[in-house]
């Protein structure tokens, strides 16, 4: 049953095409009050065209949008936004130079009753009351930029929300965030539910999903594959709607770790505050690193990226010390970096596919002091077999290939440049689930050839399912590295978290 | 194969078809302006613009701006006619000094620009009034004129017919198409104006590369010093005012994108033949100097607003304005839907 007479808000049969897609056909959903209704989907099943006509971003073809029963026209984001929906993109739309308060009242500043002067106090005061109401204790003055990633988000929950909204859209609003920063995120969701409020939870973690949500809607290809109360439905079966398609495992892990060490670290410490790390990772296998964010995690690999020069202890890989003084020399020296932010730190949008592989290994490309462009086609091609990457990457820029795609590319990207040791930084955030376990599998391959690979990762059942072995870090230090099959999830957040003093559902700003 | 023809038919075509546009309106309103002689000179005076405007296209691929070699245009004109007439160094020689010199100005720039960090823009504002106030300092700040009979020779001269400054031109669109496309220079070029950040962390050295396109855009400005020089027979301090801004207009209408990392070399070629075909049809109208800076200013707003309004600058912009307009983002861009990238 998809619509109810006591639906605070209702989508009912919203159609909307883009020239060759059908990117949603005939959908509803019920939104009902104090409820949290997750939409979850993989890549391109119409999910954020959907966000986007509740936004008033794009116009439905057909069907309309009802609150109350009453169909309301969301002709412009202002107009739905003013009819009570509040949407929170993934990306983040924060103005990192100015304060709180002015971000909360970006766009609708309180003026001084006659004129266009800010009436500062009464921005203060309301920033106050409204961080208040959501339980979120940052200084209103505050510059954004300083604050974490996990406080931007909530900053970001408090902009979009006013008094008069009566849905909240969050389009993976935990994407960015570590474990115990998602776990409080979603308190005040539940929160925001509590006081009313109809919720639509984006989510292409089905786990979290599962931990978090009442009611799920799936969508696939445009259309909704299904759906139910969250404890009338399990995990397999929401997969089985997204894919269509039974999924034999999660997680294809391959244990390709030899007795011969790769990259050996030794009493490492540097500047940015990651004091005597040592390590080895073995050609073949994968070294999760698990720990919050901002725990060292980031900052380890850094130096082994060459970007925080070491004060003390020594990098060798293969037997050769490294002295890396920038990410140049790092690469040069085999070690690769696949970024967290693959769009801002890793895909050249100007370029197709073949031009972004082969970036970061021109030198192989030349035929005297000329690039070989017949090889760079051919290696390309290849490439884009060999990691079952979509051709539509062979010649269009990498702009209109999907998140996962646009992966597998960068991953190529080091495979032609022959790395030998490969840092992946989050390398499945924003991945739906069909890529994930592609990436995996290249995670398997790149193994087999022996390439050793540090992986970060905030998904812990990801973490313990491709890692051999890992290393728990906190507080700028590695705990303990232990093979991964001794570790549980519960085990893993346990000791990442022991001795974190913060109390539950509070912030404080740094 | 078929990639890389469409890749090179698009972004020319559509400037050729503006070419040919802006020619058959000029030529409706003059008609004079068809004439051999006419169309001679238009073809001599984009020769200037369009070498100078490889440089520039260089620069504005790494997603930087050059606002001096007009400037560098008039400091090289003023040592080159000073070596030649007032020091008798031969004109071969002369020619080779300028050269050096031409590419020490772009590593002025490119210094600064790179391991300086400090934004293109103010660096070659600097030197646009560095260099011309250097011009100044020869000579008093009066033109040297009748400088060396071997001189026009060079620029009016004819090879079977036709005008040596073709041959020019052509040579140096080879060596410009070919570096871009063939070399890891020029593929790098590309790469930092499209992800800089993303450059870095492919080990590109970011800062080597833009240095490289300053030197190259400071040789091509000493090129187009030496074909000034040949053609008018002298050197002035008040040479090149402008030609910063018809060379970048040449880039942009030939469809470069100011944020870096998009155009075709080839392309710029044509925008430079666009900008002095507009530029011709005012002085054939006998319209004033006033009215075609005004001219030259609006054509390349117009091409920027149109390549914005086309391209990924455009969703860029179009989400910074609507950050700041508080509604979120929209990556559907200007009003346009866009079907999902998944």
């Amino acid at each position: 049953m998809t619509s109810t007479a006591s639906a605070l808000w209702e989508v009912r049969e919203i159609s909307k095409a883009f020239p060759g897609v059908q990117a949603l056909d005939r959908v509803s959903l019920a939104l009902n009050a104090g409820e949290i209704h997750a939409l979850v989907g993989q890549n391109g099943s119409g999910k954020s065209t959907l966000v986007k006509c509740l936004a008033g971003v794009h116009q439905p073809d057909g069907g309309d949008i009802r609150r109350l029963g009453v169909v309301v026209a969301m002709t412009t984001p202002t107009v739905a936004r003013t009819q009570g929906v509040a949407t929170i993109y993934q990306e983040f739309s924060l103005v990192p130079t100015l304060s709180v308060a002015e971000n909360i009242f970006l766009g609708r500043l309180p003026t001084r009753a006659r004129g266009s002067v800010v009436n500062w106090q009464r921005m203060r005061r309301e920033s106050v009351r409204t961080l208040r109401e959501l339980g979120i204790e940052i200084d209103p003055d505050v510059i954004v930029r300083r604050l974490s990633v996990a406080e931007q988000q909530l900053i970001e929950i408090a902009k979009a929300i006013s008094e008069e909204s009566t849905l909240l859209v969050m389009d993976e609003p935990t994407a960015a965030l570590g474990l115990s920063e998602a776990r409080r995120l979603q308190g005040l969701i539940r929160r925001l539910a509590e006081q009313g409020k109809a919720i639509l939870y984006i989510s292409h973690r089905i786990d979290e999903v599962f931990q978090v949500v009442d009611r799920i809607s799936v969508l696939k290809d445009g259309r909704l594959a299904g759906g139910g109360l969250t404890p009338e439905l399990n995990e397999d079966s929401v997969v089985r709607m997204m894919l269509g398609a039974e999924l034999k495992e999660h997680y294809p892990k391959q244990h390709n770790a030899t007795a011969q060490p790769a990259l050996e670290v030794e009493g490492l410490s540097t500047d940015s505050g990651i004091e005597n790390i040592s390590f080895s990772i073995h050609a073949g296998e994968v070294l999760g690193l698990g720990g919050m964010v901002g725990s060292g995690r980031t900052e380890i690999a850094r130096a082994l990226f060459g970007v925080d020069a070491p004060t003390a202890g020594t990098i060798r890989l293969n037997g050769t010390s490294l002295h890396l003084a920038s990410p140049r020399h790092a690469i040069k020296a085999g070690v690769a970096l696949v970024p967290e932010n693959r769009k801002a730190d890793g895909l050249f949008f100007n370029f197709q596919g073949p031009q972004n592989i082969t970036i970061a290994g021109l030198a192989a490309l030349l035929s005297g002091p000329f690039l070989n462009l017949g090889r760079e086609a051919k290696v390309s091609q290849d490439y884009f077999i060999k990691l079952d990457i979509s051709r539509a990457g062979l010649d269009r820029t990498v702009q209109f290939v999907s998140g996962g795609n646009q992966q597998k590319i960068i991953l190529a990207r080091w495979l032609f440049a022959k790395a030998r040791l490969l840092i992946l930084d989050e390398p499945t955030q924003g991945v739906d689930i069909g890529a994930r376990i592609e990436v995996y599998r290249i995670i398997n391959e790149l193994t087999a050839m022996g390439i050793a690979i540090l992986l970060i990762s905030s998904d812990y059942p990801e973490l313990l399912a491709m890692s051999d072995r890992i290393a728990i870090v906190r507080d700028k230090r590695i705990l303990q590295i232990s093979p991964s099959r001794e570790l549980s999830e519960f085990r893993l957040l346990e000791i990442a978290s022991r001795g974190n003093q913060q109390p539950q559902g509070a912030f404080h700003a740094s | 194969m078929r990639a890389s023809l469409s890749r090179l038919r698009v972004p020319i075509l559509g400037p050729i078809l503006s070419l040919i546009a802006v020619g058959v309106a000029v030529g409706l309103t003059t008609d004079r302006f068809w004439l051999l002689d006419n169309l001679n000179n238009v073809a001599l005076q984009a020769s200037i613009v369009a070498i100078v405007g490889i440089g520039s296209t260089l620069v504005i691929l790494t997603g930087g701006i050059d606002l001096s070699p007009g400037s560098a245009i008039a400091l090289l004109t003023m040592i080159m006619a000073q070596l030649i007439k007032i020091n008798g160094v031969p004109v071969p020689v002369a020619i080779l000094i300028v050269l050096v010199l031409s590419a020490l100005l772009g590593a002025f720039n490119g210094l600064l620009a790179s391991y300086g960090r400090i934004p293109t823009f103010i660096v070659t504002l600097a030197a646009m009034s560095i260099f011309r106030g250097i011009a100044f300092l020869f000579n008093n700040g009066s033109p040297i004129f009748s400088v060396s009979p071997f001189l026009e020779p060079l620029f009016y001269g004819k090879m079977l017919g036709i005008a040596l400054p073709f041959f020019y031109v052509l040579i140096f669109y080879a060596l410009a198409w070919g570096f871009l496309k063939y070399t890891p220079a020029g593929r790098r070029i590309y790469a930092i104006g499209g992800n800089e950040a993303a450059a870095r962390l492919s080990g590109i050295n970011v800062h080597q590369t833009r240095f490289m396109a300053f030197v190259i855009a400071g040789v091509t400005a000493g090129i187009g010093s030496i074909l000034m020089t040949a053609r008018l027979n002298s050197g002035s301090p008040n040479y090149g005012v402008g030609t910063e801004l018809q060379a970048i207009g040449a880039a942009v209408v030939g469809g470069a994108s100011l944020a870096g990392g998009y155009g075709h070399i080839l392309a710029t070629m044509v925008g430079a033949a666009i900008i002095v075909v507009v530029q011709n049809g005012l002085n054939l109208n006998a319209v004033p100097a006033s009215w075609q800076n005004i001219t030259l200013g609006g054509i390349i707003a117009l091409a920027v607003f149109l390549d914005m309004w086309r391209s990924d600058f455009g969703r860029l912009a179009a989400r910074w304005f609507g950050r700041l307009a508080g509604r979120g983002h929209s990556p559907g861009g200007a009003g346009r839907d866009l079907p999902p990238s998944g």
